[in-house]
């Protein structure tokens, strides 16, 4: 046998796509045998907005009298529900920082990395490829808080389910373009825990998880306008909880897909720079 | 195409040192931005010390043949096959790799490449075996029905079939070493970049290591084999490269680079209570060409190895001179040189140092 004329491999796109799709299932294979995730797809969305919705309980009266002031402010009833979305949303980017942020480096820490990185596939497939089943969980995450909300906290879900998943739908590449962005970071600084907590800061504090933006001075409001999760949570509300139907997030979806397309961009971008430096740098193999 | 599967032309790998460190007299020229404070970003650049992994490295390997290149921990060498295997980036010169260009054309490198790097560590301890290599498989964009019945005769080849569908995790180091290996020969490519393939194995595991890398060449594979255990290059490779500080200081077949120190012989000693004083007194004896003391485990038990071309006339000064103050002469032997000796010879220090 001669090993010099011999190679199996075949070039080709469909050779890339399978490849793509190898890392997805390699991610959900390995994601599933560490059976700790239910857990906290269970009780996680329960425990996290409990805090919030007990201290509205309070300031809105027993008798809910203060729920008046709070339908003039947001135009709902549904304080609970209103608090529920927004905190979903900033679990979902929460997750997203740690788990598609830190992707790469815990591919780095378990050693995975380097035979990875050894093979010919297109390097960013990885990224994109192990953001696939974090994608599915979180879906499933979303659908389990929403079942949970109604089922524990009696919240109504008056709005449309298909602009529901629209809207999450046009919130990925934001939501995911940040987290690509984190984790290209992460190769070669190795640790990005100060960055994770001061986004997901900012986001609980500029973009109106708990309460409307108009409580805001006017300078929080206009940093809000350039947080792509404050567009992202506005429209979750409206198309989940009120009947004002597209024309309620047709803005939200627009600046949701410009802020997406910028976020991919920058994600992508900070990938191929990151790359390049850890290879001159020998980040790679560091752990 | 060209008779050599791999050619690196004085390849130089440096690295940015941690202060304190590293020669001060090479400064930034080819290296990348250093990371630098927010408050210095506009202000004059200091010119960042560095660290010479790898030093103007020539080597050419021929196709087919096992080349060895042997060093101590630190030497160079799993530097130079990160740069060849292109994790790596070269600061300056260049190296073609099955006739490919590792900077310009890394991608065709990186298909023409087998490589074992970190052994256990580079396979996946939540798959099984066979999971492993069916990922890879997809990875080295090999065909899903070509790539399942490679993978079953590399589980076959490798011996695991039995536990193919454990978890790695359940392996012992030899078996995910095997896997790792299995890894690399997946795609059928022509060249193996194996880095110390061997280290953490039991003797047996190893051997069996070893039988199978002969195989490989046999099969018409050029394999680039790192290791710092001297008995293994010498009897796997075809030649050998000896590197150390980021240089290659001889590079010759096995036979050859002990031809060198062939009409010396080693004497090798075991002593208790050595004292370096005594070292220096055995230096000074005008037929000792090299010395090497270094301790057995955490008993007072050292070995002592010296070269000399004449050991009849050597041997009383020595015996004179170990019983001496405490120290006492354990065991003794004379003995062929071995390709550490030449190490030492050229080097001045073990390979395990």
């Amino acid at each position: 046998m001669n090993a010099n004329s011999n190679s199996l491999a075949v070039r080709g796109f469909p050779s890339d796509l399978r490849a793509f799709w190898a890392v997805v299932r390699r991610e959900w294979t390995v994601f599933v045998r560490y059976p700790s995730w239910i857990v906290s797809l269970l009780i996680w969305p329960v425990i996290f907005p409990m805090g919030y919705i007990l201290t509205a309980r309070a300031l809105s009266g027993v008798d809910g009298s203060g729920l008046a002031t709070f339908k003039t402010s947001t135009g709902l009833t549904e304080y609970v529900g209103y608090i529920a979305v927004g905190t979903m949303i900033w679990m979902w980017q929460n997750i997203v920082l740690w788990a598609v942020g830190y992707s790469l480096r815990n591919e780095q820490l378990r050693g995975t990395l380097e035979s990875n990185w050894l093979s010919p596939t297109w390097r960013f497939s990885y990224l994109l490829g192990s953001s696939v089943p974090q994608m599915v969980s979180m879906l499933l995450l979303l659908a389990i808080s929403g079942l949970e909300y109604v089922l524990l906290f009696g919240v109504k879900f008056n709005g449309s389910l298909w602009l529901t998943l629209l809207v999450i739908l046009a919130a990925i590449p934001s939501v995911y373009g940040l987290g690509f962005a984190f984790a290209s970071v992460v190769i070669t600084v190795k640790e990005a825990n100060a960055f994770v907590f001061l986004v997901r800061g900012i986001v609980m504090i500029f973009c109106g998880i708990t309460y409307p933006l108009m409580l805001l001075p006017g300078w929080m409001q206009s940093v809000a306008q350039w947080l792509p999760q404050t567009y992202v949570i506005h429209a979750m509300r409206s198309a989940a909880l009120s009947t004002e139907g597209f024309t309620g997030i047709s803005h939200d979806l627009l600046m949701m897909t410009v802020f997406g397309i910028f976020w991919l961009a920058v994600g992508y971008i900070l990938f191929v720079i990151m790359e390049r430096r850890a290879r001159q740098t020998g980040a790679i193999g560091q752990y | 195409m060209s008779e050599f599967a791999v050619e690196a032309s004085q390849l130089v790998k440096k690295f940015p040192a941690r202060p304190g460190t590293g020669d001060k007299s090479e400064k930034t020229e080819g290296m990348p931005i250093p990371r630098r404070k927010p408050w210095q970003l506009f202000g004059k650049k200091e010119p960042q010390a560095t660290f010479t992994a790898v030093d103007g490295v020539d080597i050419q390997i021929k196709r087919g043949e096992i080349f060895g290149l042997l060093g101590p921990n630190g030497a160079g060498k799993s530097t130079t096959i990160r740069m060849l295997c292109t994790l790596l980036e070269p600061t300056s010169g260049t190296a073609r790799v099955n006739g490919f260009d590792i900077v310009k054309q890394a991608n065709e490198v990186r298909r023409s490449l087998g490589t074992v790097l970190a052994g256990e560590r580079s396979i996946y301890w939540k798959l099984s075996g066979r999971e492993n290599l069916e990922y890879f498989a997809a990875l080295y964009h090999i065909p899903a029905p070509v790539a399942k019945k490679r993978v079953e005769e590399l589980i076959e080849r490798m011996e695991i079939k039995d536990r193919a569908n454990e978890l790695v995790e359940k392996y012992s180091t030899g078996m995910r070493q095997r896997i790792a290996i299995a890894k690399a020969l997946l795609a059928r490519p022509p060249i193996l970049l194996l880095d110390e393939p061997t280290l953490g194995l039991d003797p047996q595991a190893a051997r069996n290591l070893r039988e199978l890398i002969a195989q490989l060449k046999s099969e018409g594979h050029t394999i680039l084999l790192t290791t710092h255990y001297m008995e293994e290059a010498d009897q796997l490779s075809d030649r050998i490269g000896i590197i150390d500080t980021g240089k290659v200081i001889a590079l010759d077949t096995p036979a050859n680079l002990k031809a060198q120190i062939d009409q010396q012989e080693i004497i090798k000693l075991e002593v208790t209570g050595w004292q370096e004083y005594i070292g220096e007194k055995l230096r000074s004896i005008s037929e000792v060409k090299s010395l090497m003391a270094r301790q057995q485990g955490e008993a007072d038990l050292w070995e002592v190895n010296l070269q000399s071309n004449n050991s009849r006339a050597v041997l009383p000064k020595i015996v004179e001179h170990i019983g001496q103050n405490g120290t006492r002469l354990v065991n003794m032997n004379i003995v062929k040189p071995s390709l550490e000796d030449v190490f030492i010879q050229l080097t001045g220090k073990a390979l395990r140092d």
